[in-house]
């Protein structure tokens, strides 16, 4: 791995100065000619019988160009995972966020004011908001189409003999855990313009970021709405975050869709900041039942979980969470028994969606949470018996996940010695720590029937490189991580490589910005790719220069000979002859990397990932015993990433993942009451600010991953997985209180401060 | 965003005060317009015009001769760096640091605080226990109202329509005195407090001078020094306490002021204070807190305030480094 010149490089991010400017292009900055602003009436009830939807006066207000209402879908179209969901509502409403009617105006203030103008009139249904009564025999169905509010997706896994185990464990830990809902907080808002051409192809302007799928789901709505085998193209604005908001199509986009054949002009709807916490979708809440018992050694024994999800009014493809909770709970240390069953329940809540983890900060909280339970009732130090159940290299976990590179021990020691452990661990007074670990699919995930995805490069006449992928850019810094491996490859600068990634006119499939998968596929995709254009430009730099192809290389776009330095040629003069030679060629390579994981067996066995990213969190506390505040004192975040291709960048998403964790554990909730959003605000949703960050040291622990490119994993989704339990836990060390309900407010901590004062008095 | 309005930047309170008549009780006075300009976007308020009283100059002032006097149209930001404020009323310097982001204290202006008239207005309690009276310009001239009796509940205070909030005034507070204002949030910026507590107390010791007199001073715990206080006998004589967000609008609490006064200080008579402030409060349950835990943090929090408030007459900032230990 010595002498890497890109790979390993603290490059700043290439968009960075675009966007410190304002120069970046958001979704919010683009207009098409011609283009009408669409606006969305939402539900006035969690729960109401549609009785009248009269656009009469909206529609006569000067400006207005189309007011759409459930009466305006075609062919009783519904999109998401179950095909559950109307873009628009007629009949009835299933919560707040429920679309019931839509209008396209000339201006932002005209559709708005249309909105006011719309006469609904509902019949108020009582609501089910608690996961748990709508399981109830004889509750009221939420779809009565499906008889349940169950969704008919058993979740189920079970390995080895749970029963026995259990029997035979020297100690066993039980108890109950639960987690609110959170929404992403992207500073980009989600928006789109849909257009159409004189033959009904679509393009799309959006920030989605699975664009190859989005594309499918538009031509499956066009299908629908009539409009078969036509185009559709997604250009991709510059997208202000996504962790997942982005990862499925909304009914927005399809409001716009029909807003726009129905007025022949293109249609901007782009939330404002409400909308986006009203109309997004969050983080399940879980309801989770957890017991681990270990031996006298303290090596688990087993894992058991039962989870209820409040999967809202609606399907997503977030309803698959639980497949991904699966990854730690079968194989977050050595467990040799698991039984893990789920259950989503239709509410009329907001339904929810994919956010960075999928499940498995969730999973994680209980598993991590209840394991320092374990640690206490077996007499051991929670650190060791995390060392003691450690996952290792050339493992096969309970699913079948075949552990290649697995740095975790190196990660529990990181965090061991930085947070000082031995010194501060059990201490009185009101400082504590605590930790946790984590396990990821860090080398993609076969989720879907691909995991694929294409590169296509092309050299031009002056030896400038456009590197053409499939993979977004949402923030996470994939272009410069492309850059960064291409430029290696191939020996020229990086500021030489231009990337190409928001058109699918243009760019190739891949299935989507998710699964902590982009550096590891779109990375492999793009070394493949590099490859075959290096060997295009030797084989020609070779005739030229009269060697074999084998004893060339390029540095700094030079090409010469490494036997003989006087041999050399610059690329751009290998392009033009390339290119100016009669019968000449193009260079343009493609490759197209779909990695060697499997999907899931019906058993839920599968090796989903090529290779598993790890962590470690610890973290020490203060406790304020009078207030209940919790002040992190100094927070270590130790991650397996196989490789840094660029430290600085994976340094930012360690931080900003721990910070999102950090929220997710100490703060961060929407306030649901009985349907209705009451925090639909940056005022009143805590999201952490600047000045709540706590000191964090990012520590990069390299495993060289041989699958991975230059040996590098994914480092997405893994930062804010196990921060809350590494909270809890030590919050519990500090003052022996251990809360079990996200997130840990000073009010939870300091009733259970009293309630524990009460019990000893 | 909101619809359409006029928009005057007059330069004398007497020009806005036209205006304003003008506009036949439709017009709005802005300040900073940090909450002018929410409410209008949030449809909750659909001026005809804002006036502004960004442009007259005499609104902006701030004297510190014999007292204190404050231009309502000084904003947050300055109050928040000056330093004799820090020194001399630092419950209002307190307040006025940790309101929103650096942005909106740029902006942000006390009047504006003030007038606004929330439960959770920071710089209400500091003002309060700073016995400051508000000075109000009208048709007849100025009067003047004592800042309690300024707060009629949520969103009113004693203005009649077209007066103009000119400023506070505040006396001045002899040797032995000093304030703090704890804002109780859920994070570190950007956020409305859950409750504020302010307190003014003016101390002295029989037979001695005030002050820190060892090495140790500088590094321990208020609450250690005052134990080594406490036979020498720190008594309070006078005292204010203030609460926020416990209540329909901004409140003292008297009932703990008059058991505080003339007592020697110790932090068992601290816990005490807080239970009588919490008892004359009356919290409710909202999104933003539990009515329960109000009672129970202005029970701690006034112990911290006055605490606070004494550990800045014993060690004023000058003679502590690096730092304050709490």
């Amino acid at each position: 791995m010595d002498g890497l010149k890109f790979v390993g490089q603290r490059i700043p991010k290439k968009d960075a100065p675009l966007k410190a400017t304002g120069e970046a292009l958001y979704i919010q900055d683009i207009k098409v000619p011609g283009m009408l602003y669409g606006k969305i009436l939402y539900s006035k009830y969690p729960h109401a019988r549609l009785l009248k939807v009269d656009a009469a006066k909206a529609l006569a207000l000067p400006g207005v160009k189309a007011v759409l209402t459930g009466a305006d879908v075609p062919n009783n179209f519904k999109f998401g995972f179950l095909k559950d969901n109307p873009p628009l509502k007629s009949g009835k409403v299933l919560s707040t966020r429920d679309e019931v009617a839509a209008v396209a105006a000339i201006s932002p203030e005209i559709a708005e004011q249309a909105l006011s103008l719309i006469e609904v009139e509902y019949e108020e249904l009582p609501g089910i908001f608690d996961p748990l009564e709508a399981m109830k025999e004889g509750a009221a169905l939420i779809h009565e189409e499906f008889k349940s509010n169950v969704l008919k997706m058993p979740w189920k896994f079970v390995h080895g003999d749970v029963e026995a185990a259990r029997k035979e464990s020297a100690f066993i830990a039980e108890d109950s855990f639960s987690t609110q809902w959170v929404t992403h907080c992207c500073l980009g808002t989600s928006g789109c313009i849909a257009s159409f051409d004189v033959g009904n192809n679509l393009t799309m302007y959006s920030n989605t970021q699975i664009p190859s799928l989005a594309q499918n789901d538009y031509l499956e709505a066009l299908k629908t709405f009539g409009l078969k085998n036509r185009r559709v193209r997604i250009i991709q604005a510059v997208i202000g975050g996504g962790f997942g908001s982005k990862l499925d199509t909304y009914a927005y986009e399809y409001i716009a869709i029909l807003l726009a054949l129905r007025t022949r002009k293109p249609v901007k709807i782009v939330f404002t900041r409400e909308e986006e916490f009203l109309a997004t979708s969050p983080r399940q809440c879980t309801i989770t039942k957890i017991s681990q018992g270990c031996d006298k050694e303290g090596r688990l024994t087993f894992r058991e979980i039962e989870m209820v999800l409040d999967n809202g009014a609606y399907t997503s493809w977030g309803a698959t969470t639980p497949s991904v909770m699966m990854v730690p709970i079968s194989s977050l240390y050595k467990v040799p028994n698991v039984k893990y069953t789920a259950k989503c329940v239709y509410t009329n809540n907001t339904y929810c969606q994919a956010f960075r983890g999928y499940g498995n900060p969730q999973a994680t909280f209980a598993i991590e949470s209840c394991l320092d339970q374990l640690a206490e009732k077996a007499g051991i130090d929670p650190l060791d018996i995390r060392r003691i159940n450690a996952n290792e290299p050339g493992e096969v976990t309970p699913q079948n996940f075949r552990i290649t590179s697995c740095g975790m021990k190196d990660c529990i020691e990181e965090v061991n010695r930085r947070l000082g452990w031995k010194d501060k661990k059990g201490k009185t007074g009101d400082r504590g720590v605590g930790m946790a670990s984590l396990i990821h699919v860090g080398g993609a995930a076969r989720v879907y029937k691909s995991d694929g995805c294409g590169t296509i490069i092309k050299v031009d006449d002056n030896g400038k490189v456009d590197v053409i992928t499939g993979s977004s850019e949402i923030g996470q810094g994939s272009d410069t991580i492309i850059s960064q491996i291409v430029a290696e490859v191939l020996g020229v600068s990086i500021d030489d490589i231009n990337v190409i990634n928001n058109d699918t006119d243009v760019c190739p499939w891949d299935v989507g910005v998710h699964a902590s998968r982009t550096t590891f596929v779109a990375g492999n995709s793009a070394l493949g790719a590099a490859k075959k254009i290096k060997a295009q430009i030797m084989e020609i730099a070779a005739k030229n220069l009269g060697t074999e192809p084998e004893e060339l290389e390029m540095r700094d776009g030079v090409i010469f000979s490494m036997k003989d330095k006087e041999k050399s040629i610059p690329l751009s003069k290998v392009l033009r002859k390339a290119h100016y030679t009669l019968g000449g060629r193009m260079l343009v390579a493609e490759h197209f990397y779909d990695p060697p994981n499997e999907n899931f067996d019906q058993t839920f066995r599968g090796n989903l990932s090529v290779s598993y990213a790890y962590g470690a969190h610890g973290v020490e506390v203060e406790v304020d015993r009078q207030t209940g505040q919790v002040k992190i004192l100094n927070y270590i975040a130790a991650h397996d990433v196989g490789k840094a291709i660029n430290p600085m960048l994976l340094e930012g998403q360690i931080y900003g993942g721990g910070l999102q964790g950090i929220g997710y554990a100490l703060g961060e909730r929407m306030v649901y009451d009985k349907g209705y959003l009451k925090n639909g605000n940056f005022l009143d949703y805590k999201m952490p600010t600047v000045r709540d960050v706590p000191p964090v040291q990012a520590v990069i622990v390299e495993s060289d991953e041989r699958d991975g490119p230059f040996g590098a994993k994914g480092i997405g989704e893994p930062g804010l997985v196990p921060t809350a339990p590494a909270i809890a836990n030590a919050v519990y060390d500090a003052v022996g209180v251990r809360i079990k309900d996200l997130p840990i407010t000073p009010e939870k901590v300091l009733r259970a401060l009293k309630e524990k004062a009460g019990e000893r008095s | 965003m909101g619809g359409s309005y006029e928009y005057y930047r007059p330069a004398t309170i007497d020009e806005a005060m036209a205006l304003m008549e003008g506009s036949g009780g439709n017009g709005v006075y802005i300040a900073g317009g940090t909450d002018v300009m929410v409410l209008i976007r949030q449809k909750k308020l659909a001026p005809a015009c804002l006036i502004s009283l960004r442009n007259i100059g005499e609104l902006a002032y701030l004297e510190t001769g014999g007292g204190l006097t404050v231009g309502s149209a000084v904003t947050h930001d300055e109050i928040a760096k000056n330093a004799f404020i820090q020194r001399s009323y630092s419950a209002l310097a307190d307040a006025t640091k940790k309101v929103g982001s650096l942005q909106i204290r740029n902006v942000a202006t006390m009047g504006g605080n003030i007038c606004n008239a929330a439960p959770s207005a920071d710089t209400a309690c500091p003002l309060l226990v700073l016995d400051a009276s508000a000075r109000i310009a009208g048709k007849g001239g100025e009067r003047v109202v004592p800042l309690d009796e300024f707060f009629l509940g949520p969103n009113k205070v004693a203005l009649e329509k077209g007066e103009i909030l000119k400023g506070f005034a505040m006396p001045a507070f002899g040797e032995g005195t000093g304030s703090a204002y704890i804002k109780h949030t859920r994070r570190e910026a950007m956020d409305l407090p859950m409750l504020g507590v302010a307190a003014r107390v003016t101390i002295r010791v029989e037979g001695s001078e005030v002050g820190c007199r060892d090495a140790m001073c500088t590094i321990d715990t208020i609450s250690n020094i005052l134990k080594r206080f406490e036979d020498e006998g720190l008594v309070c004589e006078d005292a204010r306490i203030a609460m926020g967000v416990v209540a329909p609008r901004p409140m003292r609490a008297k009932k703990a002021e008059e058991a505080l006064k003339g007592k020697v200080i110790s932090e068992k008579l601290l816990g005490e204070i807080g239970e009588i402030a919490a008892s004359e409060a009356q919290p409710r349950d909202s999104i933003r807190g539990e009515a329960w835990y109000r009672r129970d943090m202005i029970q701690v929090l006034t112990g911290r305030a006055i605490l606070r408030a004494v550990d800045r007459v014993i060690r004023p900032d000058d003679v502590i480094w690096p730092q304050r230990l709490w």
